[in-house]
């Protein structure tokens, strides 16, 4: 059932490619996305199947890949990688139905977003080491010709900065898990906790370094964030929308699986220090959103910001607050593909980003009145506005993580004051006052005669933007579905790091 | 495989060119018209000064109806159904199936607010004092509330008098000029108005004609009949009313948020009315219904009674009817410079072509006084095609 996940898309990417003949753009897209809803579609059956109170992998299958490098294809689905399989499947079909007016290789463009779906597909369901830095490699390359073929002006320098961050990720990721294959003997790349705890101390630290500094780069984690920032404001929206909304998210997921999943005892060590971190990350992130005049790299910089929530979590490491830490993977994907689709409306409509320029876009006759009350939404629920989702998911992290690193949450708590305070800012900035989307003239009389003429926004360009609106909102009214989900392999999760020291205090292993 | 190359966008702000006032004075003097002459000009202005025509005789009906039969009403809760009170209309006046006649009391209490001209200042003479006391006396005998309020609040029955006599007076006013819009409409069709100067000489010849007419206005209380404008006041419609008018809606107005932001503790608002430059003339189009902005309104009543050939050069637009209510306020606006236009070709000191030199310069002081005040006004629309 779970290989559909990744035949699917892969398949498709593939038969687009290698289709004989012309195929008008528009047959190209109408295909890509009976495809990704067909994805959609089969990740809701896998749902169905899915056993939430089981806290462990289920729907498995294996067969022996390549045996000889302990290269097994093992996928199997928890309560962690269950809601970020749905997300990838929703966003991937968000990002393909805003992809409108492609300049060029449309064939290309739909497969290589398919191709990035399945890769994320195959890192989330994958059992195996090997397997899961496969499917993480493949979807770098993809995302560096989505940003570098179809990109802003500066594209080339974004995409091979992301392309060298990434790829010291995976380098240093690889590296842990053949390290890790090493020094325990055992090279069939399974994910097992209770073997790495018989490692050294300054062994666990070494490899479980590694994969931090690995992941830290692909979430991003401050100082490892300046790919972001650039990456984001040369990709188009759609690819935007993937980027913030599920390529983050292979980052954290991997910090929950790999980190604290196989090094349990070093991460409780480290911990205090990552709580840290994550503070000094979300206010960081924070701060320079609120220095920031173009709209796309205040949204990329509060992903900054917000990432930080899901390591703190992870620190904390309680059962509360890795569901929060879930929560916040769902709900930052929902809310930050929200964001960047509204900033990419503007952005179509008035031909710039820059919030010293962009005035008064409420305007109900003239302006974009239903975009911005979309945004005004979005940053309402990304600032953890009640009755949303960022409300739950940063109520979690920080009820969970508050006993624990009570400084580093108040921290972090200020850095959620402080999303307000840019975002803010940008409604402020860009919607209210008097219309306006060109730069000042310095002459008020005539700034005040100017007579602004936007074109409209078709229903059809808001209805992916209100359908993740409906989701923040109804995560944040009905958030037992999600909790219900994943609560028990997050509480598993929690419990591994006792769960290990029994063991091994009982001798079982002997 | 090349990038395909796209069409040339269209500019995304536009801005007319602003006359100067020196521009302006030639402009007046000449006899030319304020607003550039075209063919599209013209039936802009003929339609949404037809679709006014028909707001105004809505407005006209009911301010004269709440001045005559909603008097000194303490609770004048429905002064806007015309004495009507069938189901049918209350219910279709919950639904907001009406005319916005709030834009008309807005109106109206901008001219009793600024107060200029003769009508303010019979308000204030002692000859009104005397019939607002007859009128107060005779209503407190038959009213209880009015007679514990009379005495508590002596001034309050007084104000609450020159209020419906300013209203009675706008209804008049009104009346007149929602016949003139609809003739004018009419004369554009038979083809005997056919370019903007004609246009503003059909509105100024309009003005002229009607200019002596007698503003009067009498009250019924009890069987008694009292007058509050009597004709002995000498009240006339250009002078008394219209001007004022012009005064306190088209130029000064009231500042409201949405267009200006303002603080009257900091004197960012004047603590001169006069010289307060808020009005229709001078009002943004584009925060057109944005909300608390009462301009909104009377667009809102225009477009109920948009001419088609109007409504089909709006609907041809890049936003078609999503910003129909701007650009019946831009139009609206083109419009209110002809009449502007012809209330001041009405109202010269002198003939433009005397050769009497003193008669020339009284005329050019005459133009200069108006063209410092129209020269910061929103006349970018005169030349502007859209």
């Amino acid at each position: 059932m779970l290989s559909a996940l990744l035949l699917i898309p892969f398949a498709g990417a593939l038969g687009l490619l290698c289709w004989p003949g012309e195929l008008a753009t528009e047959r190209i897209r109408r295909a890509a996305l009976g495809l990704l809803l067909l994805q959609l579609l089969w990740s809701l059956r896998v749902l169905l199947a899915f056993d939430a109170s089981d806290p462990g992998l289920q729907l498995q299958e294996s067969f022996a890949w390549v045996d000889s490098i302990g290269l097994d294809y093992r996928l199997g689905v928890d309560g962690l990688a269950m809601p970020l399989v749905l997300v990838n499947a929703a966003l991937t079909l968000v990002s393909a139905i805003c992809t409108r007016d492609l300049s060029q290789r449309p064939r290309l463009y739909f497969a290589l977003l398919l191709g990035i779906s399945g890769a994320v597909n195959g890192a989330f369901l994958s059992e195996n080491l090997l397997l899961f830095f496969l499917f993480y490699e493949l979807e770098l390359i993809p995302l560096w010709l989505l940003i570098s073929i179809w990109g802003g002006a500066n594209r080339g320098y974004a995409a091979t900065k992301f392309l060298i961050f990434t790829a010291i990720s995976g380098f240093l990721i690889l590296g842990a898990f053949l390290g890790l294959a090493l020094v325990t003997g055992q090279a069939d790349f399974g994910i097992h906790p209770v073997t790495t705890a018989q490692l050294g101390m300054g062994t666990q630290l070494v490899l479980l370094g590694a994969l931090l500094i690995g992941f830290a780069i692909k979430i991003p984690l401050v100082p490892f964030h300046t790919w972001l920032p650039d990456a984001h404001t040369e990709a188009s929206t759609p690819v935007s929308v993937l980027l913030a909304g599920v390529l983050l998210k292979l980052g954290t997921y991997g910090l929950l699986r790999f980190c604290l999943g196989m090094f349990p005892e070093a991460w409780a060590l480290l911990a205090p220090w990552l709580a840290g971190w994550a503070a000094v990350s979300v206010l960081y992130g924070s701060l320079a959103a609120i220095a920031q005049r173009d709209m796309k790299r205040m949204v990329a910089y509060s992903s900054v910001g917000h990432m930080g929530y899901i390591l703190l979590a992870a620190a904390a490491a309680t059962p509360v607050s890795l569901l929060g830490a879930v929560f916040q993977m769902v709900s930052h994907g929902l809310i930050s593909a929200l964001l960047f689709l509204l900033v990419g409306v503007v952005y179509r409509k008035t031909r710039t980003r820059d919030l010293e320029v962009l005035r008064g876009l409420l305007n109900p006759e003239r302006g974009l009145p239903f975009t911005g009350t979309l945004m005004i939404l979005g940053v309402m629920a990304s600032a953890g506005m009640p009755g949303m989702a960022g409300f739950i998911s940063e109520f979690l992290v920080f009820r969970g993580s508050l006993a624990a690193f009570p400084v580093a949450t108040l921290l972090c708590m200020v850095g959620s004051g402080l999303t307000a305070v840019y975002f803010l800012l940008l409604v402020n900035r860009a919607f209210f006052g008097r219309l306006a989307v060109t730069p000042p003239s310095g002459d008020a009389v005539a700034d005040s005669r100017l007579d602004v003429r936007l074109p409209a926004v078709a229903l059809r360009e808001t209805l992916p933007a209100l359908a993740l609106a409906s989701g923040v909102v109804g995560l944040g009214v009905l958030p037992w579905g999600l909790g219900k989900l994943s609560e028990q392999a997050t509480t598993a999760m929690a419990q591994l790091p006792a769960l290990v020291a029994a063991i091994q205090g009982g001798g079982l292993l002997s | 495989m090349r990038p395909i190359p796209r069409s040339p966008k269209p500019p995304l702000t536009f801005s007319g060119g602003l006359p100067s006032s020196n521009d302006l004075v030639e402009t007046l003097l000449a006899g030319r018209t304020l607003l550039a002459e075209s063919p599209d000009h013209l039936s802009q202005v003929v339609d949404v000064l037809e679709s006014y025509g028909e707001v105004l005789d809505a407005y006209s009906i009911n301010l004269i109806y709440q001045a005559e039969k909603q008097f000194l009403n303490p609770f004048p809760v429905f002064r806007f159904l015309d004495g009507d009170h069938s189901p049918a209309k209350i219910w279709r006046h919950l639904l907001h199936d009406r005319i916005n006649f709030e834009y008309a009391e807005y109106c109206q209490k901008a001219m009793l607010w600024h107060g200029t001209g003769g009508l303010d200042a019979y308000l204030d003479s002692e000859a009104f004092a005397a019939n607002c006391a007859a009128i107060v006396a005779h209503k407190t005998r038959r009213d209880p509330l009015l007679a514990v309020l009379n005495p508590l609040f002596p001034q309050f029955l007084s104000e609450l008098i020159r209020s419906a006599a300013t209203t009675h007076a706008l209804g008049q006013f009104w009346r007149v000029m929602s016949d003139l819009f609809l003739d004018l409409a009419r004369a554009e069709r038979d083809g005997r108005v056919d370019s903007i100067a004609a246009v503003v000489t059909f509105i100024k010849e309009g003005l002229v004609a009607a200019a002596g007419a007698p503003i009067t206005y009498a009250v019924e209380i009890a069987g008694s009949r009292f007058w509050v404008l009597p004709p002995e006041a000498g009240l006339s419609f250009l002078m008394d009313v219209a001007v004022p008018y012009v005064e306190a809606v088209f130029l000064r107005g009231t500042p409201f948020l949405g267009t200006v932001s303002f603080n009257a503790q900091a004197q960012q608002i004047s603590p001169d009315q006069a010289q307060f430059m808020y009005g229709a003339l001078y009002a943004d189009p584009l925060p057109t219904m944005g909300s608390g902005i009462p301009p909104s309104l009377l667009m809102q009543d225009m477009y109920r009674h948009l001419p088609e050939r109007l409504h089909q050069t709006y609907l041809a637009g890049i936003r078609g009817a999503g910003d129909v209510r701007v650009k019946i306020c831009m139009t609206f606006q083109k419009a209110m410079f002809c009449v502007t236009n012809a209330a001041i070709a009405g109202t010269f000191p002198h003939p433009l072509d005397s050769d009497v030199p003193a008669q020339q310069a009284a005329n050019r002081a005459y133009a200069a006084a108006w063209a410092a005040r129209l020269c910061v006004a929103r006349t970018d629309c005169l030349d502007d095609p859209g």
